[in-house]
């Protein structure tokens, strides 16, 4: 007994020493990749001529795409490797922001759009890039994603996103329905489908996000687009204005046309729902298109912009993430020439075949024939989701009040009332029009 | 008791090189300090200060405590959150406690299969947070989840919900969920308490004719005493801290309706944000909140230690 | 005592039953499930697969280099594992056996570590690894390991060498043995059931963190198996199928070591520490 335990510390000890030698060889070739660079930064060797870029972002789901996106890069720069280095969505904010406070981190990276990220900027990480070629194409609007308050441009827009509603076409079709073009005959739609036994809308209430993104869609039905929201914004109108105050109740009134136990779906069953077909309409997101195809490629869809009580049709739109470049970068220049890379026709034309998305550069046209009406929809109709672009500041942020209390207006805790109420307080404290 | 010092005391000097005892804390102590003391302490300061985005500005002495409880919403989200930290240790207390002391007590008396048994409680504790988290969501969900179709099979349909969308049953839920994936630390802390107890007593009670009832009391209860505190304190501490499986399960708001919100999920959101807004000014109010939550921890600790020594020194 | 465990016995065994099936079903659970199709799982989750193939595990292990994470998992839980042992035996030694003044100063201010949220200081964390030169280097992951499985070591460990009867330490006093040698070879292998649970208990911990690796790595090469395979949650949001087979291979590995060293540990469990 005494022996076998001698032999099993000896074991021990024998990987102990194995596993250290090993961890220690590995921190050996750290440090002389350190060097390495070190030297490539004085600039002076000959064979370090190759850059390498590490671009940061939130979407694991692309990692194949960027491949594609860095092989185009390098037919043009084959002198600068690059390098997808993306986090989960969830943890990204946490790994970027200390990555940054620490003076490190990729040295291009994913901006989330709007106040959320610019935050960055007026902390001295981002690098302004108002000097690079192809930002003067983009829309005013797109740039005031990642525009800082200093008058700086801090990044390159890459992708618009709207909301609207999804419908399933088979389904409208066996119940002989029309797609609504007014508020009335929205209403009438979800009617005929609770009638002949079908969920109307795929729609959730636990996640809150999805809550202030549906607000975004309806939201713009009863307020009638741009009407309220531009008044809105400049503080000419306020959130316990019974308009508003009408369009939290519309979003109460949906509940009826929910899939049931709605408070316990998130964004995962809600998807499966509608693409299993088992609820009609699907207020989401144009990022969705790609996920619902590989959920149900037979899916039959098509999509309705938001038919508003005046008659007016519109899809929510907002610029989804910029890409920036890090103030702490040691390859500026290369970055530069990778977002310069980016405001390109070839690079636009490759996103929207490959992203399944909207690309802001102006005038890329899409194969697919959902995705290029969406195009044509945001160019032409479109209201802001003033949710992100205007209301995401103040701890919690107005945004986040929105979706809470609509949350707590769905499970019967507070009154439509009171959720409007509950947003002006908030909004009184951060957004500045109403201080 | 004679300690091991009096021991060494009438010795003398057959030791010379006594002070190497003193090393024997270090290695521990250093790694210990620098890479969990050092930090934690360096972003307790943060609680002094007022933070505009990610920038320090000034010194503000305690202005972030007086904000966090008598200024809205945080005054309250943090009653909320704290009533949440006391059912959570609670519930895991009497069942996750309770039931490892049983089924440790079980196993001890061995039971056949008793190897397969400790191996099949314990396999929960293998899984990553991450993991547990997405499995339990999906066995709750109410549509297509395990749980609600088992109770639909079994003709409970009234007591079919959606588990975590349902603010009266979301917390409960989760707290459930961890005392699964704990069980089996509980039961193997248990089961080396109770094998720790030296046979003699045992058989020494047993010939005074002690069974079942007074066994447990007299023998096994007093002699677990070092056990039931290291899960007691454990327990505690766990329940106050408790944020990866809720933020596994619910996102970093609490939801629905800050049901499930805690004080270290509370802490999250105010020192990083919500994982999809973005990043929040309330560093300094987050830092203040884990002071709070610190000191909170301490002082109850201390006082469950003074009181267990305390009973340990009568026995 | 025969007469109790006549009524009992029968309990005893329902009560093991229930609960291992509880424990077990979702395991199981999740291995059944990464054979299914999307659609499958949400039509019926109860039901056996239609049919069987490993397709979904072989495209994953061609997509992530698996092998390399392991090596990674397994360099750092190893190393982190023995050193925390090592240094908690120690330390747990110190306080428990020995009544300086101010040994219970040096047990709380190892509980202090339990009581705060690590994340708390994560810039300043960063900022000392980079001036260490260990960002990238597994021997971030490894101290992070040690230093916050010490607070939880130390408490147990001290609650076990306390209950130690101190008679077969003073006889090897007497015999001239050293500290060392008392606590390697007296004291230690008398604590086989609470060595086996820290053991454990750490090394699970240190296979799972994903929080330090997600900071400190940001080359693919130095990654671990959990950060490795949190990509999968992304890249695999809407098949279910891939995603049960990423998290069976993310838990498999810490399964069949458990499975394996569960001998080592159990026996010393079983063994009973005391005779």
């Amino acid at each position: 007994m005494r022996k076998m335990t001698k032999y099993l510390l000896l074991f021990l000890f024998a990987m102990l020493v194995t596993f250290v030698l090993a961890a220690c060889s590995d921190n050996g070739n750290d440090s002389k990749a350190d060097t390495d660079e070190g030297t490539s930064e004085n600039g002076e060797t000959a064979s370090e001529e190759k850059v390498k870029l590490t671009i940061g972002s939130w979407r694991t789901e692309d990692v194949a795409k960027y491949e594609k996106v860095i092989a185009l890069f390098n037919e043009t720069n084959p002198d600068i490797q690059v390098e997808f280095n993306p986090t989960k969505n969830t943890e990204y904010n946490t790994v970027l922001n200390t990555s940054l406070q620490a003076g490190e981190g990729p040295d291009i990276f994913h901006l989330r759009p709007y106040a959320a990220g610019l935050k960055l900027a007026e902390a001295g990480f981002v690098e302004p890039i108002s000097d690079i070629n192809g930002l003067d194409q983009y829309s005013e609007d797109y740039l005031a994603a990642s525009k800082g308050t200093d008058g700086e441009q801090y990044g390159v827009p890459l992708n618009i996103s709207s909301t609207q509603f999804f419908y399933n076409k088979k389904i409208f079709e066996d119940q002989g329905l029309e797609v609504p073009t007014t508020w009335d005959e929205f209403i009438e739609v979800n009617e005929k489908l609770l009638d002949a036994g079908i969920t109307p809308i795929a729609m959730g209430t636990k996640e809150g996000w999805l809550l202030s993104l549906t607000h975004g869609i309806v939201g713009a039905g009863v307020l009638d687009g741009n009407t309220f929201a531009d008044k809105l914004v400049t503080g000419d109108k306020d959130f316990t204005d019974p308009a508003f105050v009408e369009s939290i109740e519309a979003m109460n009134d949906l509940k009826k046309y929910f899939p049931a136990n709605s408070e316990g779906l998130g964004m995962d069953d809600i998807r499966t729902l509608f693409a299993m077909e088992q609820a009609a309409m699907f207020p989401l997101g144009s990022w969705e298109i790609p996920v619902v195809n590989e959920l149900n490629a037979d899916l039959d869809y098509d999509f309705f912009p938001m038919p508003s009580k005046a008659g007016n049709q519109t899809v929510t739109t907002w610029v989804d993430g910029s890409f920036a470049i890090n103030a702490k970068s040691k390859n500026k220049e290369a970055a530069k020439t990778f977002l310069e890379f980016l405001t390109t026709k070839e690079f636009g034309e490759l996103f929207v075949d490959e992203f399944k998305m909207i690309s802001a550069i102006p005038g890329i046209t899409s194969d697919d024939k959902l995705l290029s009406e969406l195009s044509k929809a945001v160019e032409s109709n479109s209201t802001p989701y003033y949710w992100v672009i205007n209301f995401v500041s103040g701890d919690p942020t107005t945004k986040t009040v929105l979706e809470t209390e609509l949350q707590g207006m769905y499970l019967g805790e507070v009154t439509p009332a009171e959720v409007a109420q509950k947003l002006q307080e908030n909004a009184e404290t951060s957004f500045e029009p109403f201080k | 008791m004679t300690t091991v010092q009096t021991a060494l005391k009438k010795k003398g000097r057959k030791n010379g090189k006594r002070w190497t005892i003193h090393l024997f804390p270090i290695p521990a102590l250093i790694i210990y300090s620098v890479f969990v003391l050092y930090p934690i302490l360096a972003a307790l300061t943060y609680s002094f200060y007022s933070f505009k985005g990610f920038s320090r500005e000034s010194f503000v002495g305690f202005d972030n405590f007086v904000t966090l409880f008598t200024t809205e919403p945080y005054g309250s989200m943090f009653t909320n959150a704290f009533k949440h930290n006391l059912l959570y240790f609670g519930l895991q207390m009497i069942v996750m406690n309770g039931l490892a002391f049983i089924l440790a007590f079980v196993i001890y008396k061995k039971v056949r299969g008793a190897e397969f048994f400790k191996i099949a409680f314990f396999l929960p504790r293998l899984l990553s947070v991450i993991v547990v988290g997405f499995l339990w969501k999906l066995i709750l969900n109410p549509n297509f989840g395990t749980l609600n179709m088992l109770l639909g099979k079994l003709g409970l349909e009234e007591l079919q919900r959606a588990w975590l969308g349902d603010p009266n049953t979301a917390l409960i839920s989760i707290i459930l969920v961890n005392c699964w994936f704990g069980l089996g630390f509980g039961v193997l802390i248990f089961l080396a308490g109770f094998q720790s107890i030296p046979g003699e007593l045992i058989e020494a009670a047993k010939l005074d004719g002690a069974k079942g009832m007074t066994m447990i009391r007299k023998i096994y209860l007093p002699l677990m005493i070092p056990s039931i505190m290291i899960m007691t304190v454990l327990t505690f501490i766990q329940s106050f801290e408790a944020f990866e499986l809720v933020y596994a399960m619910q996102g970093s708001m609490g939801e629905p309706y800050y049901s499930t919100d805690t004080l270290a999920v509370f802490f999250y959101r105010l020192a990083f944000g919500s994982s999809t807004s973005g990043s929040s000014d309330a560093i300094g109010l987050g830092s203040a909140l884990a002071a709070v939550l610190f000191f909170f921890i301490l002082i109850c600790t201390m006082i469950f230690l003074k009181f267990t020594n305390k009973k340990e020194v009568e026995m | 005592m025969k007469n109790s465990s006549m009524w009992s016995k029968p309990f005893y065994y329902v009560l093991v039953f229930a609960v291992a099936t509880i424990s077990l079903y979702p395991i199981f659970l999740m291995f059944l499930s990464s054979f299914k199709t999307s659609a499958e799982i949400f039509k019926n989750p109860l039901g056996l697969p239609t049919h069987f193939s490993l397709d979904t595990y072989r495209t994953l292990l061609s997509k992530v280099p698996f092998d390399q994470y392991f090596i990674n998992s397994v360099i750092v839980s190893v190393t982190s594992v023995v050193l925390v042992v090592i240094f908690c035996s120690l330390a747990a030694y110190y306080i428990a056996r020995f009544k300086f003044s101010w040994n219970n100063a040096i047990f709380f201010i190892f509980l202090l570590g339990m009581m705060i949220p690590i994340k708390l200081g994560i810039v300043p964390l960063f900022i000392l690894m980079r001036d260490l030169g260990l960002i990238n280097s597994l021997w971030s992951l490894i101290f992070m390991n040690i230093a916050t499985g010490t607070p939880l070591t130390v408490l147990i460990l001290t609650g076990f060498f306390k209950t130690m009867p101190t008679e077969l330490e003073e006889a090897a006093r007497m015999d001239g043995a050293g500290n060392l040698r008392v606590l390697w070879s007296v004291l230690l292998p008398l604590m086989r059931p609470a060595l086996g649970t820290v053991v454990i208990v750490n090394f699970i911990a240190a296979w799972n963190d994903f929080f330090f690796p997600l900071i400190f790595i940001t080359e693919k090469a130095k990654m671990t198996i959990p950060v490795g395979m949190l990509s999968l949650f992304g890249e695999h949001s809407a098949d279910w199928g891939s995603l049960f087979a990423g998290l069976t291979l993310a838990s498999l590995p810490m399964m069949i070591l458990f499975f394996v060293a569960s001998k080592q540990f159990m026996e010393g469990l079983t063994a009973g520490a005391v005779k």
